[in-house]
């Protein structure tokens, strides 16, 4: 499940009513008509910061029974009870302050009612609490000693989040969730200051990409601006040297042109050396792991390298023929003659000082199989 | 194997870390004491002589008593001969150096673990060169093979050959002696003063040395850069004792100390035996050959019915199982538990 963006989960401050946003880009989302003064906050808010809300054709105001056909602008918004109210029956009942929901009774108020996003509103509620459980339950990996405590961390979340979206035990669940706060309030709060921290930074990363895309921009269209002056000076000057030389007119045009390929190629330049070092400052910014150099082989064997150097040539009668074959017929399949010589030499010192065994002693261990 | 460990040339280097020579499975699997080897060989001999005695008994009772069979000498008379029979061959063939260095080690380590009253080494010594010819990328068709050999089958080849690979125990890499003589021969054009015709002279002659140790037992005993540099100091004294000064510093005059028995072996041993006397081993082989291995005699016909009763048996038991199995309504049998009888099928034939 996602991390709420941040705590403002039942605050109406992000929301945008239908009426007033123009050019929306989501054609399959309603645009939900609100016949009530009251800005409701709450619901589920996609990617731009808008709720996108459920209404369909045979929607009814179960309390007033009125229908779509009767009201074509009837929006049916969702209690903290998860029960469907129209927003003439809510502004009718709930005016006057805090009063029994009409169909089971319990106390509510105006302000805790939500646009409804899902169809079904056991998913509504799911989502509800997941994101009051995830608010507060925000422990992280980090602060386990163990995967295992974690895991029974996540179990235990897990189960308070399925008995408030079940109804099971409410009171016995509700204490857990107290008791849980009580003794790691200091966590938590650590926990939401981090999360607020790495939304800072992500921020301001994206903050910092924009500027960038920007300045690219501002810097080509100046080069463009530029480009253009110049054309603009150099026609006039053309012409003035028309007017004024009297030397062939073709190759006045000719030794013009020249002047401004060399110019524009100067400029293209300039700018490839400035997009350079914006892509290297780029790289520098994401290179923050080090590469260590992979090891392809990693035992203790001793292969003998302080006893030998591999020189660039040898005398040797044996490899004359792959040395002469200047058209690499018989080095094709990827034979190199150094390869050969350090394998020769390697062979050469290799065992040198292993001395004979003597006598019958280690007779199984020298041939275990025999 | 810490009783073979040797006081190492360079301790700093080799005290933590083990020379790469010792991950062969020439270090570990074919590597003996002269006793070990004396050992070994006479301890298969007369392993061989009571098990062949035996056979000769149920063939015919005191039939034994009139066989003289050979002795562990006569025997690895007999392989030295193959053995050098392979060169002969690979000049025929115009194999590599390597593949009939190759086929000499197989041929030699094959018969560290049989013996040639079984398996004769005339054709051991085919199989040996074939495999060899394989696992040094050398390969030739088994057809064109046998076709340069008078009286060889492709077949005569291929019997033998899974059994050559498991007496071997299936270590077909071999560190050789003329490699590392081929390294020395470069890394000596370091030492000031020496001609080229010099280091081409010393060479060849120090091969041919290589070429002699091969007919004797110094690849079980020694390692190859040992008998490379014994075969060098044949060929040039001086020029072996300055290699050796320059590369292991104040370890070398205990290893050229070392190496003098390479030496007197390949000076010794290092020429293919008397024909004579071969002839008059093989002579007697023919008597005393496994009559179980020669086909068509009476212990053999015994053997191949004892073996087809067996298969028989087994064929039959397996039936019953299954046919158990079906009737009780389970074509996959039911426990593994009650099915131990089972087991021993897995080995089929």
């Amino acid at each position: 499940m996602s991390r709420p963006p941040s705590g403002n989960w039942l605050r109406g401050t992000v929301i945008r009513k239908g009426g007033s946003s123009v050019g929306n880009t989501r054609t399959s989302t309603p645009q939900i008509q609100s016949t009530s003064s009251t800005v409701f906050g709450g619901g589920v808010k996609d990617a731009s910061g808008r709720v996108s809300e459920y209404s369909s054709m045979d929607d009814t105001c179960p309390v007033c029974k009125s229908d779509r056909y009767l009201n074509p602008k009837l929006r049916l918004l969702v209690s903290a009870c998860y029960h469907k109210m129209c927003e003439s029956c809510i502004d009718r009942l709930f005016t006057l302050g805090p009063a029994p929901c009409p169909i089971c009774g319990k106390i509510l108020r105006k302000l805790a009612f939500t646009p409804q996003t899902f169809e079904d509103l056991g998913v509504e509620k799911e989502v509800a609490i997941r994101r009051r459980i995830a608010k507060e339950f925000n422990k992280r990996r980090e602060d386990f000693a163990d995967l295992h405590s974690y895991n029974d961390y996540l179990e235990m979340v897990e189960d308070i989040t399925f008995n408030l979206i079940n109804d099971i035990d409410i009171p016995d669940t509700e204490a857990r969730i107290a008791a849980y706060r009580r003794e790691n309030a200091a966590l938590i709060e650590l926990n939401v200051q981090r999360e607020e921290q790495y939304q800072k930074y992500l921020k301001e990363q994206e903050e910092a990409e924009r500027q960038e895309r920007e300045q690219i921009a501002l810097e080509l269209r100046r080069l463009e601006e530029e480009e253009r002056e110049e054309r603009a000076k150099e026609r006039r000057e053309i012409i003035d040297k028309l007017e004024t030389s009297d030397k062939d007119a073709a190759k006045l045009v000719a030794r013009s042109r020249a002047d401004a390929l060399r110019r524009a190629h100067a400029r293209s330049s300039s700018s490839t050396v400035a997009n350079a070092r914006l892509q290297r400052s780029r790289t520098a910014q994401s290179a923050v792991v080090a590469d260590v150099p992979h090891v392809p082989l990693q035992d203790d064997w001793y292969t003998y390298e302080d006893k030998f150097v591999l020189r660039d040539d040898y005398d040797d009668p044996a490899s004359e023929a792959v040395r002469r074959d200047r058209d690499g017929i018989m080095r094709a399949g990827g034979y190199r003659v150094e390869e050969a010589w350090e394998r020769a030499l390697r062979s050469a010192v290799a065992g040198l000082e292993i001395m004979p065994l003597q006598g019958l002693s280690n007779e199984d261990s020298a041939h275990p199989n025999g | 194997m810490a009783a073979g460990q040797p006081s190492h040339a360079n301790a700093e280097a080799s005290s933590s870390k083990h020379s790469i020579y010792e991950a062969s499975t020439q270090y570990r699997h074919w590597r003996f004491s002269p006793e070990q080897l004396v050992d070994t060989r006479a301890s298969l001999n007369a392993a061989a002589v009571s098990v062949i005695r035996d056979a000769f008994e149920a063939d015919e009772a005191r039939s034994s008593t009139t066989v003289s069979f050979l002795d562990a000498n006569e025997e690895s008379l007999l392989v030295k001969l193959y053995v050098g029979k392979v060169s002969q061959l690979c000049g025929h063939f115009r194999f590599p150096e390597e593949v009939e260095a190759t086929a000499m080690s197989y041929l030699k380590r094959f018969y560290l673990k049989n013996t040639v009253m079984d398996w004769h080494p005339k054709n051991v010594m085919l199989t040996a060169l074939f495999l060899a010819t394989k696992t040094t990328n050398n390969p030739i068709p088994v057809d064109t093979y046998a076709s340069h050999i008078p009286k060889t089958q492709p077949s005569d080849v291929l019997d033998l050959e899974f059994l050559v690979a498991q007496s071997l125990g299936f270590d077909f890499a071999v560190w050789h002696a003329h490699r590392a003589l081929w390294g020395m021969s470069l890394d000596i054009q370091v030492l000031p003063e020496l001609t080229r015709e010099e280091v081409h002279r010393v060479y060849q002659i120090a091969l041919n040395h290589v070429r002699a140790s091969r007919l004797t037992d110094a690849e079980l005993i020694f390692t190859p850069a040992q008998i490379a540099l014994a075969c060098l100091s044949l060929a040039s004294p001086h020029l072996a004792v300055s290699w050796t000064r320059l590369k292991l510093a104040e370890d070398a005059d205990m290893l050229l100390s070392a190496i003098q028995p390479i030496k007197d072996m390949v000076v010794a041993h290092g020429s293919s035996p008397d024909v004579e006397a071969v002839r008059d081993v093989d002579r007697r082989l023919k008597l005393c050959k496994n009559p179980e291995k020669v086909m068509g005699s009476r212990a053999y016909m015994k053997k191949q019915q004892e073996a087809e009763r067996r298969a028989d048996e087994k064929r039959k038991r397996k039936a019953a199982e299954v046919r158990r199995a079906m009737e009780e309504g389970d074509p996959f049998g039911s426990e593994l538990a009650r099915d131990g009888a089972m087991d021993d099928d897995d080995d089929d034939d």
